[in-house]
């Protein structure tokens, strides 16, 4: 899809109608409470809409509902092949709706309509296919067994699940949860953040235009404490999937311990490493991918490649060539297709941002910020224990710290609570395969940035995670839970006792 | 669920009075509207069928509106309707309403198009943004050939304003289906014959025509099923309702009755703008004979509870 000029996305814009009713048992309510929040524009300050705002007694009505959808059938005993024609239907509306989802998710998450249109719309898309195209292609197993019996080790949808969404990726998150679960027959009750909820109300109406039957899947947008809490707690929802911070992330334990002992799937914080030793090749190439781990997406990414950890012999080299890089990385206005930083999401979170720069001691680069927007920022950090270099800052702003050697760059990498992503750029093969293995992360990336793809399984280690993965066939599993089916085929007369 | 505007209590779709010469006949409209008021009526719906918009100009329409609006003083809600052949026409009266201060629309389905479901929920939700008010939705298939589905239902969800429904197909199924499955769509009588089965059903309003001239009698089924919660007494007085019932919806002269009606009460409305005719005298007889009865049997039943 070819981009449009500013003037083309402004003027769509205008024509938006938001939705901004809660999405339960297939169709649009307000929440019983009847309260509202404001969506904000982060890019303007503007309202753009009133939406419904949860509480607990919406989310036992969605469960409810959910739940009688899951036990008849409607979907979780559909064949394979009928979920699959579903989801796929919704692909085609998607990509037929696909410029207005853009539009909407830039101005909801202040992401800039570059990346919405090329990055997070067809993503979500092809991650919703992916998935589909995979319902009717996994087979169960029968275990070596002798004569006398026959045992089956199959899946089955776990039931009713409750999905808790950031802000960062609104669509994306939402597909790459979402895709899996209703694959797998699963009911869903979906808590969008509460700063983007607007396209996944979208997503819903355009999913039950597909087909997908009522109540399987409910979108309930509120705030975490009146909407995210109450799923966590639900007496009658089978396993959480939750993205978003290690605070929150660790709260949903808490939750289950205290209510049914549902499955929690975590997917939270990252400080990620990207080591660029002394034989890194074509450090311009390195540089450009740094830059982009860093930066894209504001920065606002739990993978994004927030520690630079470099090789005190290349240092003054590589960061000339960052600095270079990142100059491109112009800011402004996100539905101008030349800008590639929009707004951070929200007034909050850009304080939170701009509070990190003022720590900041030594700044290479960037460092400016007005009304809700971060240039792109490098700063050097005397050591690995600042708060520059140890906490998840969600924002513009690569660390940068210096290493003498490889083992100290592998350490330095490794000492962090978190562990989603890594990258090492070396040229030394032994270098890359070692440094791949020794890194505590769930992703390694070597000489790229980069989060794999939809075939490929995504999660953390410590505290970045845990209990499942997301996309690939391993996010199957989460949303699935193996039985066992034992036949005995024992001949009565072998049994017989002479 | 809390919507965002309550239709509580007997909403009547007042009547337009005319003069010979079919003009307007302003001081006998201000003397509807003061005395419905004075009646204990709890809100006012100006440009219903009732009131003939059928046979009006969108312009004529507005400033009935208008002088309904400015009349009621904000004493009782004001709702303006919206139906009209010509989506349009339906959105020039939406804006005017939101213009002159109205509390409410009420929104029908355009008459003689039969739209799906899909094109009457957009065909909605463009008079919705039009005026940006709480809306009643107006189901009556048997007038607009279309029903209020689902689908449509499921898509007007869109916007919080759609927030009450007045029901006038007839088929009791949807007011089972409206008030399980549309709990956030208040539900309202527009049958006048179901109005006791509405109440059953939890619906907080009833919109009805013999209202413009027996306010009391019908604010007193509303009284005793909704805020007494007695279907026993209710059940008597709806008894007692009923003939009327009949004479509305058998004689197939709706609005000439309702009219007679108010003339009767001594406002005089009994022209009617062609191609209606006003009432023939065994119409009238009868009318009459209806009302007497059921005045002295709901003033029994309600002198009653108050030994």
């Amino acid at each position: 899809m070819s981009l449009l000029t500013k003037d083309e996305y402004q003027a769509i814009a205008a024509g938006l109608d938001f939705p901004t009713m809660a999405y339960i048992d297939g169709r649009y309510r307000p929440a019983t409470s009847g309260k509202t929040f404001s969506s904000i524009n982060p890019a303007t300050g503007k309202e753009l809409a009133q939406v419904a705002a949860c509480g607990a007694e919406d989310v036992d009505f969605a469960v409810t509902k959910a739940r009688e959808a899951f036990e008849d059938g409607r979907w979780s005993r559909l064949h394979p092949s009928d979920r699959k024609d579903v989801l796929i239907r919704l692909c085609k509306l998607m990509t037929r709706n696909a410029r207005e989802l853009a539009v909407m998710e830039s101005l909801d998450s202040g992401k800039t309509i570059y990346d919405c249109e090329t990055v997070d719309v067809p993503e979500t898309i092809h991650c919703i296919k992916w998935h589909a195209e995979l319902i009717d292609k996994i087979y169960d197993q029968v275990s070596p067994a002798s004569d006398d019996h026959i045992a089956m080790i199959v899946r089955e949808p776990i039931g009713v699940v409750g999905l808790v969404l950031p802000w960062n990726f609104p669509l994306l998150m939402m597909a790459w949860k979402i895709a899996p679960a209703l694959a797998a027959g699963c009911s869903v009750v979906l808590k969008p953040a509460e700063e983007t909820s607007l396209t996944a109300l979208r997503l819903a109406e355009l999913a039950a235009e597909a087909g997908l039957p009522r109540g399987v899947l409910n979108v309930l947008p509120g705030g975490g404490v009146d909407v995210g809490e109450p799923i966590g707690r639900h007496m009658d929802i089978d396993m959480v999937s939750f993205t978003g911070s290690t605070v929150t992330g660790k709260r949903f334990l808490g939750y289950s311990g205290e209510s049914n002992a549902k499955e929690i799937v975590l997917e939270m914080g990252g400080k990620n490493p990207a080591i660029v030793m002394d034989d890194a090749e074509n450090l311009d190439r390195v540089a450009a991918h740094v830059v982009n781990g860093a930066f894209w997406n504001m920065g606002e990414n739990c993978s994004a490649s927030s520690r630079l950890i470099v090789h005190k012999d290349i240092k003054a080299d590589l960061l000339e060539r960052i600095t270079h890089h990142a100059k491109q990385w112009n800011v402004g206005d996100p539905l101008d297709p030349e800008i590639r930083m929009g707004a951070l999401v929200s007034k909050a979170h850009y304080k939170k941002v701009c509070g990190y720069l003022e720590q900041a001691d030594k700044i290479i680069f960037g460092g400016k910020a007005e009304n809700g927007f971060v240039k792109a920022t490098v700063v050097e950090v005397a050591g690995n224990d600042v708060a520059l270099a140890r906490e998840e800052i969600f924002g513009p702003v690569l660390s940068v710290i210096t290493v003498s050697s490889f083992d100290e760059a592998i350490r330095v990498a490794n000492d962090t609570d978190y562990g989603l992503a890594a990258s090492l750029f070396t040229a030394n093969a032994k270098r890359a395969i070692r440094g791949a293995r020794m890194l505590r992360a769930g992703t390694v990336t070597i000489n790229s940035f980069g989060e794999g793809d939809i075939t490929t399984p995504f999660g953390g280690y410590k505290q970045s995670g845990f209990g499942g993965r997301d996309n690939s066939i391993h996010a199957h599993d989460q949303y699935t839970q193996l039985k066992t089916i034992w036949i005995d085929l024992a001949d009565d007369e072998d049994e017989a006792v002479d | 669920m809390t919507p965002i505007f309550k239709f509580d209590g007997i909403y009547t779709p007042v009547v337009t009075p005319f003069a010979d010469d079919c003009s307007v006949r302003w001081d006998a409209l201000e003397e509807v509207i003061d005395w419905l008021i004075a009646q204990g009526v709890h809100g006012l719906i100006s440009g219903g069928s009732t009131g003939e918009n059928f046979a009006q100009t969108v312009a004529e329409r507005i400033e009935i509106a208008q002088f309904t609006v400015e009349k009621a003083k904000g004493r009782v809600p004001v709702v303006i309707g919206t139906g009209a052949m010509l989506t349009g026409d339906s959105i020039a009266l939406a804006r005017a309403a939101r213009d002159m201060g109205a509390d409410a629309i009420l929104l029908a389905s355009p008459p003689y198009s039969v739209p799906t479901d899909r094109e009457n929920a957009l065909n909605a939700l463009a008079i919705d943004k039009a005026a940006d008010l709480p809306i009643m939705l107006y189901n009556y298939p048997h007038r607009t050939g279309t029903m209020m589905g689902e689908e449509f239902l499921d898509r007007v969800g869109r916007s919080r304003n759609f927030c009450g429904i007045k029901e006038s197909s007839g088929d009791i199924n949807r007011v089972h289906l409206l008030a399980r499955d549309y709990p956030h769509i208040q539900l309202g009588c527009g049958m006048d014959d179901q109005a006791l089965e509405f109440f059953a059903w939890g619906a907080p309003f009833w919109v009805c025509g013999g209202s413009n001239f027996l306010p009391a009698e019908h604010v007193a089924l509303y009284e005793a099923c909704v805020i007494e919660n007695d279907f026993v007494q209710g059940r008597r007085i709806m008894s007692a309702l009923l003939p009327l019932m009949s004479v509305f919806e058998q004689g197939g002269k709706f609005i000439q009755t309702i009219k007679h009606g108010v003339t009767l009460n001594g406002i005089d409305c009994s022209v009617v703008r062609p191609p209606l005719k006003p009432l023939n005298k065994d119409d009238k007889r009868a009318l009459e004979q209806v009302v007497r009865v059921l005045k002295e049997t709901i003033s029994d039943i309600r002198a009653e509870g108050t030994k």
